[in-house]
């Protein structure tokens, strides 16, 4: 029976799969989204190119520095998705990209995981400590 | 109308217990409506959406929210956050077996909004402005929250077309120039319609806006405790927007407690906690 990790990572690479066989590098998610402003790196990139080098992080064969960028900068602003042509939900695919680069699935860590924090969760607690009292901390939370 | 009483598990998520007023006032409101709550969240409740970058530790987190909930033993999971709404319906149920159907909140208070009608009978007069994003495509929250916002007698609602990107604030903090744009634009639209309250749909815009009561005299406030004082409640404080805009180190301390703070741990407020506390948003 497969641990729960290899369910999830068999999860990610159904659905890795499924969108490698439905993008047609078409680039209208890359021209719909919001983000790609806020990044000089992008600036000049066009969608097909762009979205080809998601494709091959995707892959598995490291995508390219803008793929990388694009990735960095993806907020989920969902804009993407009744751009695509091709059904395809390009805000998911772009998920996946940012689990592949940061080397969820085997393969080396491309981009900094910028939520390993070590304090995060007991940042949470603190806050939880100061709002809620012992009773509703002790029945909602553990 | 009559509309049986039901219990759910209202899943609030991690993030959201910076802002307990909006818990209990979201908790007040589903009872408004018929519905009684078992309310779970906190990092023992994370849906692991927070760890792409460590999948044994998503999987591990989603498993065993998903085990908690399914011996709950209710039907419906009622969910407040956003990321934990769309991870449930994606990663944590595509790999385990939900023995639960998940519904957003603003899908069920808009749902059972008439029950809402008759309760709320306290007038707010004032402008406020609906503070978006676009990027909660699994529900069309905003429409739905200004219909109930529509209801309140007396209450103005501006919505504009400006959607900020991200499905919230936290997620464009990510890019800190995006998150200055969001906080200038947000600030430029009360402005634009005369108007001193912003009103957020989700926590983190809560957390990272309230701030703007300090740098642009506007009031930022939660939906659900419009709501609730819309029905001659008092709605709980929203002590970590008092915190934020208290101005100095000192009257935080102040205000949260020596108590409290011992409560923490002193040395972990003053590393972790006060700096957040401190920080204001930027344009």
């Amino acid at each position: 029976m497969e641990s729960e990790t290899e369910q999830l990572i068999a999860y990610v690479e159904r659905n890795i799969e499924r969108t490698l066989a439905d993008c047609t590098t078409c680039g209208k998610c890359f021209d719909a989204c919001p983000m790609t402003e806020y990044s000089a790196a992008l600036n000049g990139k066009t969608g097909p190119e762009v979205v080809a080098g998601i494709r091959s992080l995707l892959a598995g064969d490291g995508g390219t520095p803008a793929a990388l960028e694009w990735t960095r900068v993806c907020t989920q602003s969902a804009r993407c998705i009744p751009a695509c042509p091709e059904n395809v939900n390009p805000m998911l695919m772009m998920r996946l990209s940012r689990i592949t680069a940061l080397g969820s699935t085997g393969g080396p860590a491309l981009l900094p995981d910028g939520k390993r924090d070590p304090n995060f969760f007991r940042r949470i607690n603190a806050f939880s400590a100061l709002q809620f009292s012992d009773a509703e901390l002790a029945a909602w939370q553990r | 109308m009559e509309t049986m009483r039901e219990r759910v598990v209202f899943w609030y998520g991690c993030n959201a217990v910076r802002h307990g007023d909006i818990i209990h006032s979201a908790i007040e409101l589903l009872r408004a409506v018929g519905i009684d709550s078992d309310p779970a969240g906190g990092p023992a409740y994370c849906c692991g959406t927070s760890k792409d970058g460590n999948l044994a530790a998503a999987a591990g987190m989603a498993a065993r929210t998903v085990e908690k909930f399914n011996a709950a033993g209710r039907d419906t999971v009622v969910t407040w956050c956003p990321s934990c709404h769309r991870h449930a319906g994606t990663f944590m149920t595509g790999v385990n077996t939900a023995k639960f159907g998940v519904s957003h909140i603003t899908e069920i208070l808009h749902t059972r909004r008439h029950l809402l009608v008759p309760l709320l009978t306290h007038r707010l007069d004032r402008r406020v402005v609906l503070h978006k994003h676009s990027g909660f495509h699994e529900v069309d929250a905003y429409p739905l929250i200004a219909d109930l916002l529509r209801l309140i007698p007396g209450l103005e609602l501006v919505v504009t077309d400006y959607s900020a990107p991200g499905h919230m604030c936290s997620a464009v903090s990510a890019v800190p120039a995006a998150l200055k744009d969001v906080v200038r634009r947000s600030a430029e639209l009360c402005r634009a319609h005369d108007s001193d309250t912003l009103v957020t749909a989700f926590h983190s815009c809560q957390r990272l806006l309230c701030g703007l009561a300090t740098t642009d005299g506007i009031k930022v406030v939660n939906y659900v405790n419009l709501l609730v004082e819309a029905m001659g409640m008092k709605p709980p404080a929203d002590e970590y927007a008092e915190w934020k805009n208290a101005g100095s180190e000192a009257a935080i301390r102040e205000k949260i407690g020596e108590e409290r703070i011992a409560k923490i741990g002193a040395e972990f407020f003053a590393q972790q906690v006060l700096p957040e506390l401190r920080k204001l948003p930027e344009k």
